[in-house]
């Protein structure tokens, strides 16, 4: 970091993200970015509900015919869940329900998708990625020093995704990100793209050793260019057309379901909860709850001050955190001492690697344009 | 009040978790360390490894895997395949596991089964007995080399020497069922239990938690095995790992006549 | 700091994983150097008494054990076949047992009930009726369920030191203590929660 460090008055994203820009009032463009490009176009009262019906009258017209009419990827998250929740409950959808195990469900996420497809009464597919293939895959990013250890579980998700929307012809990919808890961008530094293909090929060229017989690779031309623009698949992301609060929503799965919810956001994964409660805050000093909690202050579901006690203690479990450093080392197949190497090797990150930033830089900047949001997606 | 156990049963193959329709074409299930993780989170009351290579492979057991497996455990595990000695059987007790499962080595050498529960006690033995009926009869045969070959010998006479021999368990697996969810054999559990006074576990063509029940109300106390319905969900057969939970248990065994 | 004792029976590891991922410091008890300095001593067991006591006679440790919690009345528990040898002797064996709680070992008896109902061994998971107030049952609600696996059972001759009973057939005692010896005869490090609650209080007696 070249800035003394420095917090938003109004968010409390800081300057451990290194793009960050204050103005003279100490305030983030986090912050203006919000006000200028993603409220005004945040609509969840009547324009919201309006679009949102038109929407769902479009989803259903296309689908007539087909067994599926819109496609849903469930992990067993909040977003996901409630999403689901919504599209058959009340919006009569009939999405193809899919989930992608990447070899890390924790149990609350496999109870959580067991209770709302038992209920709801789906039809559930999987993608069970190869543990093997998964496992060097990660290997490789932990040997490539960069921050983006979370690239092969999101890869595959996504890749998956459209892989399942493609072969059965299903054109609306219901997606669960919202503005009401994701409004804040991630730093790239931190969460850098899952689909820059010239980026994962050069990790796993020089660090990977498994041949990727089975893993699902996609490329931003197949799902940003082809499936869109030839095939017609679009993302749609309909909680942002009704007023969502997070503790609404687990109040009615809980209600509705006995759904569980969790401590941390994505603690469906039990790498990714690793990954972000520990291995980027203490490696590499990058927070993401100082993310999700802004975005909660700018869509007024938290204050400030709140979000400031949360981040004052650390993210991950004291008591817990050797027996979770353990079963991450074991499943990888590494030693706790190999794990341990990995956190304290010299820190790099996508720009020392060949990369398609530019191009990405580009796309979005197009995509912007038109008010469309352009972030890495996450899994929800 | 003792309870019915119900036991998920993992096939691994190649280190991965594999599910098989009549002991044939395995699908791959993903990575059974996680899946270990789960089930134990699930507080599921006991846990059955079977490696369904290593005894065709002539290989011994990955005493890695199982002693990471048996660390995410806080309930028994029994670990099976490519077990043919004593020394193999105590290196596996070491890793952490409480009872090992032994199938073509007790075809071979039914003293195998008296070698070891003299050293570690029967309630440590568990003999797995792949069977088929025969057709025409009422009978059952056992079968070997991952249910592919007929071994001549009847299934029932079989238990009463496994018994004789200090067997603790018997896994009555059925390779016509396995996989298909169809329902556990019921004439099967009959026979054998009837056959036998040591504990037994059915296992091949669970169908419904509700099953279990009724086969515990028929029978009492008795070992529910599966594999399928603990793994796969819905018409698709999509991987998702389930389990009754404590009180779903509580409602299935306790109405039980014991 | 937890001493299992190591004298070739038992799931060592299975106790030394619970206490690990409790934060608690465990030492594996090979020798009896191992046992000097002990603060609190696990005997694991599984398998035929006589077995069991021979290995533990001539584990080279006996005396030091014996020391370390008669004399010195270091807390002791017992598992399964460790709460066994606890007794005067066993049915199932002829060597005698420790002698440290009075009481024999049994088998199950079959003539006593209907053995298509009662196999044997008893194995799975049953209730522990809390009889008497111990602290190695802080937090576990009356009538948890715990793993058992065995086909003899503790008949103690005070009733006094029975602190739980569990029914199979006969009613037996599945958990027992005289002083800061300890023994339950079901196990605890493969009986989930409760189990892990159980060795818990016995590390925080």
């Amino acid at each position: 970091m070249n800035q003394k460090y420095q917090i938003c008055t109004k968010t409390i994203m800081d300057t451990t993200d290194p793009g960050i820009r204050f103005d003279d009032s100490g305030i983030s463009d986090h912050y203006h970015d919000f006000q200028k490009f993603v409220k005004p176009n945040w609509k969840t009262n009547e324009v919201g509900e309006n679009k949102l019906n038109s929407l769902i009258r479009k989803i259903k017209k296309d689908g007539i015919g087909k067994e599926f009419d819109s496609i849903l990827g469930l992990s067993g998250g909040v977003d996901s869940s409630y999403l689901l929740h919504k599209a058959i409950t009340e919006w009569g959808l009939r999405p193809l329900v899919f989930h992608v195990d990447g070899g890390w469900n924790s149990e609350l996420a496999v109870h959580n998708i067991n209770v709302l497809v038992n209920k709801l009464g789906v039809d559930l597919y999987t993608e069970v990625i190869n543990w093997e293939e998964m496992k060097d895959f990660q290997l490789a990013f932990f040997k490539s020093g960069t921050p983006h250890l979370d690239i092969p579980q999101d890869h595959a998700f996504i890749a998956t995704l459209y892989h399942f929307a493609n072969k059965h012809g299903i054109k609306y990919i219901l997606n669960g990100g919202n503005i009401s808890t994701e409004c804040v961008q991630h730093p790239l530094e931190w969460i850098y793209y899952g689909t820059d293909m010239v980026f994962i090929n050069d990790i796993l060229r020089k660090y990977g050793s498994v041949r990727m017989r089975s893993y699902p690779f996609s490329s931003i031309f197949f799902h940003k260019i082809y499936l869109p623009y030839f095939k017609g698949i679009k993302v749609v992301k309909p909680l942002n057309f009704i007023p969502y609060f997070k503790n609404e929503a687990i109040s009615i799965l809980e209600k509705e379901y006995v759904w569980k919810p969790y401590t941390l956001k994505h603690g469906e994964s039990i790498f990714t909860k690793f990954f972000e409660s520990y291995w980027l805050p203490e490696r590499f000093g990058f927070d993401t709850r100082k993310i999700y909690l802004s975005s909660l202050i700018l869509t007024g579901q938290m204050t400030r001050e709140e979000a400031l006690d949360i981040v004052s203690k650390p993210a991950y479990d004291k008591h817990k955190i050797d027996e979770e450093f353990n079963y991450i080392a074991t499943k990888l197949g590494i030693t706790i001492l190999e794990l341990k190497k990995y956190f304290h090797m010299p820190k790099k990150n996508f720009k020392d690697y060949k990369n398609l930033y530019s191009i990405f830089k580009a796309g979005a900047n197009l995509v912007n344009l038109f008010g469309i949001e352009n972030f890495k997606r996450r899994k929800k | 009040m003792l309870n019915s156990r119900i036991i998920p049963c993992l096939l691994i193959q190649n280190n991965g978790l594999v599910k098989t329709t009549k002991f044939t074409n395995p699908k791959y299930v993903g990575d059974p360390l996680n899946a270990v993780k789960i089930f134990n989170d699930k507080e599921a009351d006991e846990l059955i490894v079977l490696d369904i290579d290593a005894t065709k492979e002539k290989r011994e057991p990955n005493y890695n895997l199982i002693e990471n497996l048996a660390s995410e455990c806080r309930m028994p595990l029994c670990y099976g395949g490519g077990i043919n000695n004593l020394s193999q059987a105590l290196k596996i007790f070491s890793l952490g596991v409480e009872k090992i499962a032994i199938s073509t080595s007790a075809l071979n050498n039914i003293s195998i089964v008296s070698e070891i529960a003299s050293r570690v006690g029967s309630q440590s033995v568990v003999v797995v007995l792949d069977v088929k009926k025969k057709i025409f009869s009422n009978k059952y045969e056992v079968f070997y080399k991952n249910g592919k070959k007929p071994s001549g010998i009847d299934a029932v006479e079989y238990a009463i020497k496994l018994e004789q021999e200090g067997a603790g368990e018997l896994l009555i697996n059925s390779i016509e069922l396995d996989g298909t969810m169809k329902g556990y054999d019921l004439k099967l559990i009959k026979i054998i239990r009837a056959a036998v006074n040591i504990p037994i576990t059915i296992l091949g063509g669970a169908s419904s938690f509700e099953e279990m029940s009724k086969v515990v109300n028929e029978f009492g106390v008795i070992g529910l095995a599966a594999g399928s319905l603990f793994v796969f969900k819905g018409r698709f057969r999509a991987v998702l790992i389930s389990y009754p939970t404590p009180t779903e248990k509580r409602n299935l065994l306790e109405n039980s006549l014991t | 700091m937890i001493t299992i004792i190591d004298y070739g029976l038992g799931n060592i590891k299975a106790f030394a994983n619970i206490y690990e991922r409790l934060n608690i410091k465990v030492k594996i008890a090979k020798t009896k150097n191992d046992i000097l300095g002990a603060e609190k001593l696990i005997l694991p067991g599984v398998g035929a008494f006589d077995f069991a006591m021979s290995q533990l006679n001539s584990s080279g440790m006996r005396d030091a054990i014996e020391k370390a919690v008669v004399s010195n009345k270091v807390p002791l528990l017992g598992v399964c076949v460790g709460m066994q040898m606890l007794a005067n002797s066993s049915e199932e064996g002829k060597l005698d047992g420790l002698g440290w709680i009075e009481g024999t070992v049994n088998k199950f008896d079959k003539k006593l009930f209907n053995s298509d109902l009662y196999r044997l061994p008893h194995m799975g998971w049953n209730n522990v009726n809390q009889s008497n107030k111990s602290n190695l049952f802080c937090n576990v609600p009356d009538l948890g369920r715990f793993y058992f696996l065995h086909s003899y059972y503790f008949n103690c001759n005070d009733n006094n030191n029975i602190i739980s009973t569990s029914t199979y057939g006969n009613t037996f005692a599945s958990a027992v203590n005289s002083n800061n010896i300890f023994g339950v005869q079901f196990h605890p490090e493969k009986s989930h929660f409760l189990g892990v609650q159980v060795l818990n209080n016995f590390a925080k007696l």
